[in-house]
């Protein structure tokens, strides 16, 4: 299975394979602070799910603003299939998604 | 001016009705970037091969590369903002993310069996005991 999961894992970053400078990027990245995308993401999200235990929003495209992944935990959650959930995600982020070219959800029920 | 977008009109409503019929003609349907052989896109690969690795290898797949309509089409279709996009038995299943998930957490070999596919990393598993 973790096999599985780093092969995935493989191709679907192999798009970014070709952005080296975006990779050391977003070494440097992990030291500093949240981009302006980032936040505003992460407000929206933190205003249209009040009771959110935990959430993360990254920016994977390097800072570009061109690929974010959404980590969110709430209660707000349960009971709903996954992609209910992750429906919900999108309707929050309707606007900002316009000006993606992608979005990685991850969504979770706090234990 | 009236006609040719009323023409236009036409021709999404056409579509929404179309994918209706599209999604429920097979069992396993896929919306992506490129196709199952030579996906263009990471996501769209992913799915392709989390499909190949369960032994799904008949299924439709359409290019929403080749049809800018289609690609505009599914996304109000689905109310789903993103490519790739996996229909069960017609009913929608998700995207990249919840294939992978699903996979993971072994809901996708239930998936399967529910439409009628043994999926192959059961055979697999049994070989390897």
């Amino acid at each position: 299975m973790l096999a599985c999961t780093r092969l995935c894992s493989r191709t679907i970053f192999s798009a970014f394979r070709t952005s080296p400078v975006a990779a050391v990027g977003q070494l440097q990245r992990g030291l500093s602070t949240q981009t302006d995308g980032e936040e505003r993401i992460a407000s929206i999200l933190k205003e249209k799910f009040p009771l959110a235990s935990k959430l993360k929003v990254v920016d994977i495209s390097g800072g570009c603003g061109a690929m974010y992944e959404v980590h969110i935990e709430s209660s707000e959650f349960k009971g709903k299939r996954t992609v209910q959930q992750h429906q919900l995600v999108n309707q929050a982020l309707k606007e900002e998604i316009q000006g993606m070219h992608g979005l990685r959800i991850f969504t979770d029920i706090p234990k | 001016m009236r006609a040719a977008s009323a023409r236009f009109l036409c021709a999404a409503t056409d579509l929404q009705k179309d994918l209706g019929e599209m999604v429920k003609k097979d069992k396993v349907v896929v919306f992506m970037k490129g196709t199952p052989g030579q996906p263009m896109c990471g996501f769209s690969n992913a799915v392709a091969q989390i499909l190949r690795m369960h032994g799904v290898d008949h299924y439709a797949s359409y290019n929403v590369l080749e049809d800018q309509e289609l690609r505009e089409g599914v996304k109000v279709f689905s109310n789903w903002p993103t490519i790739p996009q996996v229909y069960f038995n017609g009913e929608f299943v998700g995207g990249c993310d919840i294939l992978l998930q699903m996979h993971q957490n072994g809901d996708l070999v239930e998936e399967l069996k529910k439409l009628g596919i043994r999926s192959a990393l059961l055979d697999a598993e049994k070989e390897s005991k």
